[in-house]
């Protein structure tokens, strides 16, 4: 359900930046979702379809660029997961510490001018 | 007519609106000395009970101030006016979390002159409420002894964002297979800073403590 306010959110800074542009249509869109964000990237992209349907934006595909969890272990050094732990992924140890995972952001936009 | 297509660089995250607003609360809160408290857990773990078994136990009332959001109903907000306390109802129609922009609106029409501790009742979701900052000095996750032990790896964006976890109904621990130990164990994996308390509404066991870390929050921020 969260996926909406997403979609309405990418929309409103598409078509801004379509129109700041002066472009004729977006094309496509890149995004950087974390795994934490619990974004279902084929639910997003029905949604947005929707919502775009009659502006500069309609057709624009969604492009999604995952963002892991960075897992750094003691004993194995930096590894990446696909979702929170606390036990290393590779030797099963704990003493890791998780971070990043939890972006939510628009990196650019393909537009024809 | 140059025509072709054109990337450009954006980078921009999707929540800055909501962002806006929730610093546009922070220093309404701030300018008036007000630590607020976002209480997030799943529809039926026990917010509302968990405010109401709170504000019988804390002394000044007169300093407390309570926002209920609901998609319907001002069922929770009639349960906390009957504690004696100013009150207000959000319905969020079709958000599953308060919007900052709505908080913001409400507050702006409270009379808050008085207020020192505001408590924010989310939508019980553990998902999109995590998502959203609503200028809070304390975000506070609940998690009841029925709803199973693995939840702060099943949503771990609430459990890593939030300062507290509350513990609840843990008079029920005796008939239901909950690992309290595996629960904190997965809470400061997430957030090793976070406070944990466990706490009955029931019984009353765990609110002392709780209160008291509220109070000695706040009292660090507004004195």
């Amino acid at each position: 359900m969260h996926e909406l306010g997403v979609a309405n959110e990418i929309l409103d800074v598409a078509l801004a930046e379509a129109d700041r542009h002066a472009a004729k249509k977006v094309t496509s869109i890149l995004l950087r979702v974390g795994v934490l964000r619990a974004i279902e990237p084929e639910h997003l992209s029905f949604l947005f379809s929707h919502m775009s349907r009659g502006t500069p934006a309609d057709g624009a595909r969604l492009e999604i660029r995952e963002e892991p969890v960075r897992v750094e272990c003691p004993a194995c050094g930096v590894l990446e997961a696909r979702s929170l732990t606390w036990e290393c992924p590779r030797c099963r140890g704990g003493g890791v510490a998780a971070t990043g995972g939890d972006s939510l952001e628009i990196e650019s936009l393909e537009i024809e001018i | 007519m140059g025509g072709g297509k054109v990337r450009i660089e954006v980078e921009r995250s999707i929540m800055q609106s909501a962002d806006e607003a929730s610093r546009a609360i922070r220093s309404l809160l701030a300018g008036r000395g007000i630590y607020a408290v976002n209480l997030i857990s799943s529809p039926g773990s026990g917010k509302t009970t968990l405010i109401e078994a709170l504000l019988v136990r804390s002394g000044g009332k007169g300093g407390v101030a309570v926002v209920e959001g609901d998609i319907e109903t001002d069922i929770d907000a009639e349960r906390i006016r009957r504690c004696g306390v100013q009150v207000r109802q959000i319905h969020t129609r079709s958000s599953c979390h308060i919007q900052p922009s709505q908080l913001l609106g409400v507050l702006r029409e409270m009379d808050l002159s008085e207020t020192r501790l505001l408590i924010v009742e989310n939508v019980g979701n553990l998902v999109c409420p995590a998502e959203v900052s609503l200028g809070e000095d304390a975000r506070v996750v609940l998690l009841s002894v029925t709803e199973g032990d693995e939840k702060p790896l099943k949503y771990p964006l609430v459990f890593r964002t939030s300062d507290i976890l509350v513990i609840t109904k843990t008079d029920l621990l005796p008939y239901v297979t909950f690992d309290v130990e595996k629960v904190r164990r997965a809470a400061r994996a997430a957030n090793p800073a976070v406070g944990i308390f466990e706490v009955s509404a029931v019984s009353g066991a765990g609110l002392p403590d709780l209160l008291d870390r509220i109070e000695a929050l706040r009292a660090a921020k507004g004195g």
